[in-house]
């Protein structure tokens, strides 16, 4: 699906999260829910720092998949899958399971930059078996 | 008058067990990290760890 109609199927269906965005692997937006450009690249700039943060809060730097972080005044929470990455930001006390849930459902439905499944190319006959 | 106090202060004691018991326990403030590998880090408010992420947060939430 393409990131833009998942981002806003995930806007549609959550009434909890206040503003999403969406990116690639090497931190390029594919979609927004904010039609301000500042507002998106705040929200962008603020989805890549937590990340990069969270990593290095990590045993040995590894890659994170989710970070949830609930404050008095509302949540942050990103979701990566492979290269895509969705973050959200909710108001206050928001069902962290749900929201997490849906955020993956997004994340899962964004196409990934490159084909899935590629073909492997054929090997001869000869070689097939070992 | 000293039935009066008796009963005011039984009044006294009766909320402030229920408040004790069954009033909110303070902030919910909380942080949690997954990583690949299987691994997850849960941080306390009041660590360096949590302090980061919330103000990251926070400027998150300003927007």
């Amino acid at each position: 699906m393409d990131a833009a109609k998942a981002l806003a199927e995930l806007m549609e269906l959550s009434s909890q999260i206040t503003a999403a965005v969406a990116l690639d692997g090497e931190g390029s937006v594919l979609a927004v829910s904010s039609e301000d450009p500042a507002a998106a690249a705040s929200l962008t700039a603020s989805t890549l720092e937590l990340v990069a943060a969270a990593e290095d809060l990590g045993a040995d730097g590894g890659e994170v998949t989710r970070v949830e972080v609930e404050l008095d005044e509302g949540a942050f929470f990103v979701v990566r899958e492979g290269d895509r990455i969705v973050a959200a930001t909710t108001g206050p006390k928001p069902t962290s399971g749900l929201v997490v849930y849906d955020l993956r459902t997004c994340v899962q439905a964004i196409e990934p930059a490159a084909p899935k499944r590629k073909r492997a190319p054929r090997k001869p006959k000869g070689e097939a078996a070992e | 008058m000293r039935k009066l106090v008796r009963l005011a202060l039984l009044v006294l004691l009766a909320v402030w067990a229920w408040r004790k018991l069954f009033g909110p326990s303070g902030s919910d403030e909380r942080a949690g990290i997954s990583y690949a590998d299987g691994s997850a880090v849960v941080l306390e408010p009041g660590t360096p760890g949590f302090e980061r992420l919330a103000s990251i947060t926070r400027a998150a939430l300003r927007t």
